[in-house]
């Protein structure tokens, strides 16, 4: 069940049912299905406060540069050499040791600190690029 | 007789194919496997990646006689590679483990025992101290090992100390099947020169498992942990002496490729 952090929700049965659908790239619409039988539902205003959900948002291009950035320099790969969002870990030769070395990186660079428990499901590179501003936020709210 | 047991060490430094026997190599495999392999970015990543699959085929076909074709190798949830068949095998537990780390990739088969490898390429950091680089580690070691690690002598000492104890907690991770979230500072390594090496779990020795270490070359270490399933203890195989280790044999890619063209 989707819950919401954050700011307070507001229930509005006065939206028309199209701006339900609204779709802005967020992971609101999986929320949308279970407010329907719920009828409890942020409007679409509140819709900036973090949301739980199995989806979490994409992270902004410059957090994924600095990943990208991070781990082309533990595994030693070219500048040139294309790491983009959907590269795994694992195909870009990173081994136990550059794991370890790598989540350091992101917690020095980002300020953050990462648990174990949420690192072992870091498979591609924009994974942990939403981990990591998932951690930055959470660390600014707090 | 087959007794299940095999150590294999293949030097992919030493084999050097052209594009085309690359390619030709990969088509011997599965489609999964073709697919995981090409998608390595580096080269030699693709090399350590099909050999590895090259020593688990032709170990499951040599040990057990599948043919080829036959052979079905799954991967657990973490990632451990296991021979998924409807065969009642000979051996009450067959399982075996690979690694690869640097020039080397090796594999090991165990009968009974739970096994893990690991391979280990000691290189040096270049932009940090020994110290420093170690210490990006610390969480993973206990307060003992740390401290052996920082008393070891020269920083080529204490990077060899530290790697040893590295080489072991992940062959032990890797023979249960678990991943870097098992919790390495949970594992503490006592021995005496690093032989009769035994592991405390949360601060309790265990008489369930055996580990060796050794060097392969300079800059190459390699480590076996052999674990006994809790059934082993009702039956016979309790008794580690009827259960000894041998020693790693290096093969070569051109003496595995036979094993793998053969179809049934």
């Amino acid at each position: 069940m989707a819950s919401i952090t954050g700011t307070a929700v507001q229930v509005s049965f006065r939206l028309p049912r199209q701006s339900l659908q609204v779709s802005n790239g967020f992971s609101g619409l999986k929320s949308v299905t279970f407010s329907r039988q719920r009828k409890s539902f942020s409007s679409i205003q509140l819709q900036r406060a973090p949301m739980r959900s199995q989806i979490s948002c994409a992270a902004k291009p410059e957090t994924l540069d600095k990943v990208c950035g991070i781990v082309k320099k533990q595994l030693a790969l070219s500048e040139d050499t294309s790491v983009t969002g959907k590269s795994t870990f694992a195909e870009l030769g990173a081994d136990s040791l550059d794991t370890v070395e790598i989540v350091m990186g992101f917690e020095e660079e980002f300020g953050i600190s990462v648990e174990e428990d949420s690192a072992q499901h870091i498979q591609t590179v924009q994974d942990a690029a939403d981990l990591i501003e998932d951690l930055v936020e959470k660390k600014c709210a707090a | 007789m087959e007794n299940g047991v095999r150590r294999w060490l293949v030097n992919i430094s030493q084999w050097n194919p052209s594009e085309l026997q690359f390619a030709s190599l990969v088509s011997l495999f599965p489609l999964d496997d073709r697919r995981v392999i090409t998608r390595y970015l580096r080269f030699d990543d693709r090399k350590r990646a099909l050999v590895s699959r090259l020593l688990q085929y032709s170990l499951v076909h040599e040990v057990l006689g599948i043919p080829i074709d036959k052979i079905i190798i799954r991967r657990t949830v973490e990632g451990k590679p296991y021979l998924n068949s409807n065969t009642i095998f000979p051996f009450p537990n067959f399982n075996f483990n690979v690694s690869h780390h640097g020039d080397y990739v090796g594999i090991a088969s165990e009968p009974l025992c739970l096994v893990g490898l690991d391979i280990v390429s000691i290189t040096i950091p270049e932009q940090t101290t020994d110290l420093e680089f170690i210490n990006n580690f610390s969480s993973y070691l206990t307060a003992l090992e740390w401290e052996n690690i920082t008393v070891a002598g020269t920083s080529e000492e204490r990077l060899a100390e530290f790697y040893r104890y590295w080489c072991l907690k992940e062959a032990f991770v890797k023979a249960i099947g678990a991943g870097l979230s098992y919790g390495l500072q949970r594992l503490e390594f006592h021995h005496t020169n690093w032989t009769n090496i035994s592991v405390y779990i949360d601060g309790v020795e265990s008489r369930d498992w055996k580990f060796s270490l050794s060097k392969i070359d300079e800059s190459h270490l390699m480590s076996v942990a052999r674990g006994l399933p809790h059934k082993a203890h009702e039956q016979c195989c309790s008794d580690w002496s009827i259960l000894p280790d041998i020693g790693f044999t290096l093969r070569t890619v051109e003496q595995l490729i036979p094993n793998v063209s053969q179809k049934a």
